[in-house]
């Protein structure tokens, strides 16, 4: 911990305020999706406790039934919208956080093999991700949502909806770590402590886990946080299109869709203050990713 | 012959860090004269480079000439480093690769130095862009050709005839033969100090090679820590060594001959100190088989116009 | 039998162009006879330097002589074992392994910059299986640091804390950690100062007398290897020129090649 204080990375960080204040917005965030069953006034989704007198609540103000009062004001069914956001942003997170892990784990690991082992097996990675390349990255997680929803029996696809979506939204973005990590590995393995390993007779899989992979990570850290970013708003642009999450889990695109119902008839706040909150939460993860990558490794600009 | 036409008088200089600041040059006073070459030599972070790189102003930020005057013609030239580079001052550095552009031919890169320096019609230009070539070994017929068709030596040829293209009073040579092989080496060496001997064109050689700068150069400083160690003609520094430092460098370098066959090598104990974490007094007194008490409190001047060591009091 | 020789050794490069971009350009294949049929032999407990510039083949015999490259044709034994003998099993291939390491040229690229040099010494034990358990092994790397001149403190430090003769001496620790026989050195000091040259120099020295090591030592320098080598081979472009021992190579060459070599090196000498 002493190290990481002293490095000349912590010293960039404690002078940049973009870097800051986007980190703490992500942080704010990110704590407050964990912890929505504390903060938030009322279970959104508990059927039971939505009063529909409730309905349509501009924000501020009581309502004219009841006497309510609401932050963010209520939806058509009466919910509270700041819980709504709050369990909103708790499911865009999850996706976006396990997509990218996802997308992580087999980028990195498919460019560690094609880079290190080389030959067919990079020819024949290298090509599946150009061929994926073609393809904008939604258009990918549209047909994998729409396979995995067609295999699935009927009664299991509400269910399954999460993690079909976590599916689809890793799976398209894999390419980047895939290419970023061959191109490191290329230049690892040419480094002489990849032959001081091979003298001692590791075995191929030893010396890319153990020995080339911490080396690369750097430059995928940075791939990570910028594809988060792109995975929450892929996630919410699926929701939007509703092929994402079900509205009995509603992410923040999910309450977009929901919301611009009612734009026309002069319920702004519905749609206005879930898109506020996706903005902030992408905008925050680019400009700190974007950040990272001009600190730690300006070559990848 | 023996007009001044460098002199550097207490050249610094600094990097600013967030830990401190570093000096990478100390204190530097030197002169190089009218045609001569001046070899500076010293391991790697003893500030040669840098000294190099302030007499031309190509100091980048956070680093800059902090104090001192570089005077170049008798004129002060640290306040205004652009008006030295091009015609009056050129620089070869190690590798040839980053003087010459990979994508133009050789021949257009010479017409455009001279253009850019000198003042001639392009058919003048073109003809002295021949005969360049010509005086550094190469076929003028080959000036259409790019970069990467020569051989590592033969580019570094072509830079040397790109820097002489504009007739400068003084070439800077930053190790300009460390990555070549040593037959190519002797060859580059040879040419540079042949044309810059015809021209009167005076040479500041940076290199740690003792050998390079015993063949080559007429005067030679030795520089340790960012500081001058020791400087003199050639001959009397390489054969009577007055700095211990050079004397442990002169008995460490391996030579080609066979009287050395299965002796154990002289060693100066130790490594040279980070810039961090310089020693008081003399930076070289921890590494010294003759250090006294005054070399850890007091850092010495140039005594007797040779070494920076308290030792040559006496001698003066 | 000498300890290590190296008979008919050669390499070729396959330069070509993927198949199918020859076939539409009708170029045939482009093949560099990297090394070719290189003979010498290493007396155990000797050092023999193989000379040459760049392009000469030393670096890819380096690498052949360490498995880490196969000759594309002649083999090389050590202490009567065939390198190449494909009816090896693993652990054969590991003991033999063992017995050969090398210290590299980059002290800044032979180094795992993640790891710490405690983990980068006792690698070798537990792939050898030599030293069991973390006490014993920390003991050994101790014993190791020490013999190259480090202190056993060191151990927890990473390599970027270390000036560039530090990290050759820890490359050669790591070399020792294997309890090798032969050792190829391929440039060990090209990329270092004079003063500390001499002592990563004198160090391979006193190792090879306090284990009996054999050297290879690859150099381009015949300035270094005056005082290291017991016998010199002179390569040009892939073939052994000359072969003599030390003295009388620098006293009585007699190629034309290894002439100019001698003559080329800069000298410090005022007399002639």
């Amino acid at each position: 911990m002493r190290r990481f204080l002293n490095s000349d990375f912590f010293y960039a960080f404690t002078r940049s305020p973009l870097a800051i204040v986007s980190l703490l917005v992500v942080v704010l965030m990110v704590l407050s999706a964990i912890l929505a069953n504390f903060i938030a006034p009322t279970n959104p989704f508990d059927a039971a406790s939505l009063n529909l007198m409730n309905g349509f609540t501009a924000p501020m103000e009581p309502n004219m039934f009841t006497g309510e009062t609401f932050l963010l004001g209520t939806d058509d069914q009466g919910r509270d919208l700041f819980s709504a956001i709050l369990f909103g942003l708790r499911v865009s997170l999850f996706v976006g956080v396990m997509a990218v892990g996802l997308a992580m784990v087999l980028g990195v690991l498919l460019g560690l093999i094609a880079g290190y082992l080389g030959g067919w097996l990079d020819t024949l990675i290298m090509r599946l991700a150009d061929i994926q390349m073609t393809f904008p990255s939604i258009l990918i997680a549209m047909l994998i949502f729409g396979v995995a929803r067609g295999l699935l029996p009927a009664e299991l696809r509400e269910e399954m909806a999460i993690t079909v979506l976590i599916l689809s939204i890793g799976l398209s973005e894999w390419v980047t770590f895939a290419r970023t990590v061959r191109g490191s590995t290329m230049v690892e393995k040419e480094k002489e402590y990849v032959s001081a390993a091979r003298l001692i007779g590791l075995n191929p899989w030893q010396i890319m886990l153990r020995h080339i992979l911490p080396n690369v990570l750097g430059p995928v850290l940075v791939i990570a946080t910028i594809t988060l970013a792109l995975a929450i708003i892929a996630e919410a642009t699926l929701s939007f299109l509703g092929v994402g999450a079900p509205r009995t889990e509603p992410s923040l695109g999910t309450l977009i869709r929901v919301g611009q119902d009612f734009l026309f008839s002069g319920e702004w706040w519905i749609l206005l203050f879930p898109a506020l909150t996706l903005l902030a939460l992408a905008l925050s993860v680019n400009l700190f990713g974007d950040w990272l990558r001009d600190t730690l490794n300006p070559r990848l600009r | 012959m023996t007009e001044t036409l460098l002199e550097l008088k207490g050249l610094e200089v600094t990097f600013t860090t967030r830990r401190g600041t570093l000096k990478a040059v100390d204190d530097l006073s030197l002169t190089v004269k009218r045609g001569e070459i001046l070899g500076i030599v010293g391991e790697s972070g003893a500030g040669k480079s840098m000294t190099g790189a302030a007499i031309i102003g190509l100091i980048d930020p956070p680093g800059r000439v902090s104090n001192g005057e570089i005077w170049f013609e008798q004129q002060r030239v640290d306040k205004n480093p652009e008006s030295m580079r091009g015609r009056q001052v050129s620089m070869v550095f190690q590798d040839p690769l980053t003087s010459l552009n990979p994508l133009r031919t050789v021949g257009d890169q010479l017409v455009e130095t001279i253009l850019a320096h000198m003042d001639v019609t392009k058919a003048e230009a073109l003809q002295r862009a021949r005969d360049g070539l010509t005086e550094v070994g190469i076929d003028p017929d080959r000036i259409n050709a790019y970069p990467h068709a020569f051989s590592g030596g033969m580019r570094q040829r072509v830079v040397i005839a790109l820097a002489l293209a504009t007739e400068p009073q003084l070439v800077i040579a930053d190790e300009p033969t460390t990555a070549l092989d040593v037959s190519v080496q002797a060859q580059v060496l040879d040419l540079l100090k042949k044309l810059c001997r015809e021209r009167g064109t005076s040479v500041i050689l940076i290199t740690h090679d003792m050998g390079v700068i015993a063949q080559t150069s007429d005067r030679i400083a030795v520089m340790y820590a960012g500081r001058l160690a020791e400087i003199g003609e050639t001959r009397e520094v390489l054969t009577n060594p007055q700095h211990p430092y050079t004397q442990g460098l002169m008995a460490s370098t391996p030579s080609v001959d066979a009287k050395s066959f299965g002796q154990e090598l002289f060693q100066i104990p130790g490594a040279m100190p980070k810039l961090d974490a310089l020693p008081s007094g003399c930076a070289f007194n921890p590494r010294c088989s003759q250090a006294h008490a005054r070399c850890q409190t007091d850092r010495p001047p140039i005594l007797a116009d040779r070494a920076a060591c308290w030792l040559m009091e006496n001698a003066s | 039998m000498s300890f290590v020789v190296a008979r008919d050794l050669s390499r070729t490069f396959n330069l070509s162009d993927p198949w199918i971009v020859r076939k539409l350009t009708m170029r045939p294949k482009r093949l560099l006879k990297a090394v070719d049929a290189v003979n010498f032999e290493i007396e155990r407990g000797t050092t023999y330097a193989l000379v040459g510039e760049s392009g000469s083949g030393k670096s890819t015999i380096a690498n052949m002589v360490v498995g880490l490259l196969a000759p594309s044709a002649g083999s090389i034994t050590i202490d009567g074992q065939n390198l190449g003998d494909a009816s090896m099993s693993r652990q054969e291939q590991q003991r033999l392994r063992r017995r050969i390491q090398m210290v590299f040229q980059s002290p800044y690229a032979s180094l795992n910059p993640r790891w710490r040099v405690g983990d980068i010494l006792s690698e070798p034990m537990r792939a050898f299986k030599l030293i069991d358990g973390a006490t014993a092994q920390r003991k050994r790397v101790a014993q190791l640091l020490e013999q190259v001149g480090l202190s056993d403190s060191d151990a927890s430090k990473f390599p970027h804390e270390f000036s560039g003769g530090q990290r050759q001496r820890i490359s050669i620790a790591r070399a020792l950690a294997s309890q090798p026989e032969v050792i190829i050195c391929d440039e060990p000091t090209s990329a270092l100062d004079v003063s500390v040259q001499a002592q990563v120099l004198n160090l391979l020295k006193s190792l090879q007398k306090e284990f009996g090591l054999t050297y290879l030592f690859i150099t381009h320098d015949l300035a270094v290897v005056s005082t290291m080598a017991n016998k010199i081979g002179v390569l040009n472009q892939g073939v052994l020129v000359e072969e003599q021992d030390t003295e009388d190579l620098f006293t009585t060459p007699r190629e034309d090649y290894t002439k100019m070599l001698l003559s080329s090196a800069p000298k410090i000498d005022f007399d002639s």
